[in-house]
């Protein structure tokens, strides 16, 4: 039989793992309580509250185990089933952990015929992983990910859920991983539209941290 | 607002787009701050329909109507026509915009653009379209991963409410109307109407069965309206330049400024302003510098990912709007047109796409969970050298088995392209069974 039939092999997550934080640690300060209530206050229900809370668990925790997410649940009081649903739901938040910075490289659509697989293969290459995994000092994860609305400048690629980096190169690449290692995260790019190339001579933005111009994307030599 | 005199917006078939003025996207620098807005004429629509006795709320929704203004989210429905089904106000009952920032579609990059160039258009949008409905609180989603542009408009959203723009007693008069950024995760599902309110109520995205439809029972249970961004940076336009002179821009059946996002295989890509009612030629020939590369044109998709692809040889004297795209075998959809040179392989291209809706079904619809599976299955065992000719039609089965048979549209935009492109591809996709290994079966 032809290897393309690969059945779904749907592993059901252990939901009572070995908890990866100590009672200790498991804790809200006081400011991000106070966070937490002003999302609530947002909402008709804290139900609804919850995934601004999953986000602000992350970005303290580096991911979401069960006993993050009960954390979260408890803080709003909801039931800790409702919180674990919306956590597993979502491709943003971690289930589990993640390397220092994960490269969400797009390689839907657009990219695919720009180079998103070409850019995902010379990472592979260059820092000894497959997609999907984490380099053994916990510095890089590869995901390859769908549309991240930014197809005027493909390939691109989004850094652990934060700033986008457009007109991807291999060159591009070489200069982001060495300034990632030396830990300076890429500034937000304001990608100045033709329009304004024309009308205004460049970008709008005065308050931009660093600007673009688009590019003729690259021709992709691989697509999958 | 009177950033630029308005040029000869005429029809998309003649060169008059070449003098066309922008409006959603005006060249003003800074135009993305509250100060710089405000001193370009900005929020002085809303003020209009807040203090002027003529703008009562239905006025307004019969300005948008008049206007002929479409959705702009890819289902291209009248946006007035939507207004006007939310039922009367009941005391006790909140109301409520779903602003739809989610923007998944692939092949588009629209909105993010206003988010982070006029996201005060969007702001005023919403809330003219909140004094239209009376409206207590809109929820302005936006995916997950736009956080930086959350980050910039969550800082203008402050300062619009710390100068009374938003919130309570609105510009001091009686009308009061919030506005929430609701930040997604990561789950395209999101951007389907009804599951956007499953996911800003906090739950599971599954998109619910329709009708009751969002304006009967949408947040909450409350009447909710759901619009998308670009959709609502139109409304200050229509109060400000008059509703007659909205219609007369672009296209007549599908009149307005658009944003075209254009992406893939050509010179300049990005996101350009113009009216709708474009020629796709001169979109491409002349607007975006021509395929790259000095490369034939094969095919384009006029509006992400779940609108059907056409031939370079479909698309003489085709226009974008819904009518001319709907007779040549598309939908104007987004508006984020991909475009693909002569060298583009359509089975490994239509392969990418049904991975795409095979990862993003949320698995709700048996048709839909299991048809995209089987989709992308078969298309890969076609790419790979594995497949039948019998494929293809089982392929195009799968489709009639998957489309109209589900909650939501998720099913039916994994379909059309995978109909359409066999169809308007077969020779390619039968050439490679052709050499696969099991030609004779
Ligand atoms: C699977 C699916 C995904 C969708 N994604 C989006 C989206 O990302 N953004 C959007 O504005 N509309 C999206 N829509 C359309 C919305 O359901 C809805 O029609 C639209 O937001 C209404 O706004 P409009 O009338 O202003 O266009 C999607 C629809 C479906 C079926
Ligand atoms: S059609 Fe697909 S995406 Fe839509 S509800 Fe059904 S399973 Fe979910
Ligand atoms: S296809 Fe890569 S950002 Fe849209």
């Amino acid at each position: 039989m032809s290897d393309f039939i690969k059945h779904p092999v749907v592993s059901l997550p252990d939901r009572a793992p070995e908890p990866v934080f100590s009672k200790k640690e498991l804790v809200f300060t006081e400011a991000e309580k106070e966070q937490i209530e002003t999302f609530r206050a947002q909402y008709p229900t804290p139900e609804s509250a919850v995934m601004k809370t999953l986000w602000l668990a992350q970005e303290k925790f580096g991911f979401l185990p069960p006993e993050v997410i009960r954390l979260a649940a408890d803080t709003l009081g909801i039931p800790f089933s409702l919180a674990y649903g919306v956590a597993t739901f979502y491709t943003q938040y971690y289930k589990a952990q993640q390397g220092k910075y994960v490269l969400d490289v797009c390689t839907c659509f657009s990219c695919q015929l720009c180079g998103g697989y070409d850019m995902v293969r010379y990472l592979e290459e260059k820092l000894d992983i497959r997609e999907g995994e984490t380099t053994e000092d916990g510095l890089f994860t590869i995901q390859g990910v769908e549309c991240l609305g930014a197809c005027g400048t493909a390939p691109m690629l989004q850094v652990t859920n934060g700033p986008y980096v457009h007109n991807l190169s291999r060159e591009k690449l070489d200069a982001l991983i060495d300034a990632l290692k030396a830990g300076k995260k890429p500034p937000f790019v304001s990608v100045t539209l033709p329009q304004d190339e024309d009308d205004l001579g460049g970008n709008r933005r005065s308050d931009a941290e660093a600007t673009e111009v688009g590019q003729t994307p690259p021709a992709a030599e691989t697509f999958e | 607002m009177e950033m630029a005199l308005f040029g000869d917006n005429g029809s998309g078939k003649t060169d008059a787009w070449r003098s066309y003025e922008r409006v959603l996207l005006p060249p003003v620098r800074d135009l993305h701050r509250f100060d710089t807005y405000v001193g370009h004429g900005g929020y002085e629509a809303l003020r209009a329909v807040l203090t002027r006795e003529e703008w009562t709320p239905g006025k307004v929704i019969e300005a948008t109507k008049a206007s002929g203004l479409r959705g702009r989210g890819g289902a291209g429905f009248p946006t007035g026509l939507k207004w006007s089904f939310m039922p009367p106000v009941e005391p006790g009952k909140p109301r409520y915009i779903a602003c739809n920032g989610d923007e998944s579609e692939p092949g588009t990059f629209k909105d993010r653009q206003l988010m982070e160039y006029n996201p005060h258009l969007v702001f005023e949008g919403i809330l003219i379209a909140a004094w239209a409905m009376q409206i207590d609180a809109t929820y302005l989603y936006v995916r997950g991963e736009y956080a930086d542009w959350i980050r910039h408009m969550e800082s203008e959203l402050a300062m619009l409410y710390d100068k009374g723009y938003a919130g309570k007693r609105i510009l001091g008069t009686d009308f009061s109307s919030d506005i929430v950024i609701h930040k997604g995760a990561g789950a395209y599902i999101c951007g389907e109407e009804t599951s956007l309110l499953e996911s800003v109520e906090g739950k599971r995205a599954y998109p619910r069965i329709k009708p009751p439809f969002p304006a009967q029972k949408g947040l909450w249970g409350c009447p909710t309206t759901v619009n998308n961004v670009e959709t609502l940076a139109c409304a200050p336009l229509i109060i400000n330049r008059g509703a007659e002179w909205f219609a007369g821009v672009g296209a007549e059946k599908h009149p307005g400024p658009v944003l075209y996002g254009i992406s893939g295989h050509v010179e300049r890509p990005g996101v350009y302003e113009y009216p709708t009612g474009m020629l796709i030629t001169d979109l491409i020939e002349k607007v975006a510098g021509g395929v790259r590369g000095g490369k034939k044109l094969k095919a384009i998709v006029p509006g992400g990912a779940s609108v059907p692809v056409l031939r370079a040889d479909m698309i003489e004297g085709v226009t974008m709007d819904a009518e001319s795209l709907r007779e040549a075998g598309s939908m104007m959809g987004t508006a984020g047109m991909l475009v693909m040179d002569e060298d583009t392989d359509m089975v490994k291209f239509l392969r990418r796409v049904t991975r795409f809706y095979h990862h993003e079904s949320c698995g709700q619809c048996t048709p839909c969970r299991e048809g995209t599976g089987w989709i992308e299955n078969l298309v890969t065992r076609i790419d790979e050298g594995q497949g039948t000719l019998r494929d293809l039609d089982i392929l195009l089965e799968l489709c009639d088995q998957m489309e109209g048979r589900t909650v939501c549209a998720l099913a039916d935009a994994a379909a059309w392209p995978v109909r359409n492109t066999i169809q308007r591809f077969r020779e390619e996709f039968e050439a490679k069974c052709r050499q696969s290994i099991y030609a004779v079966a």
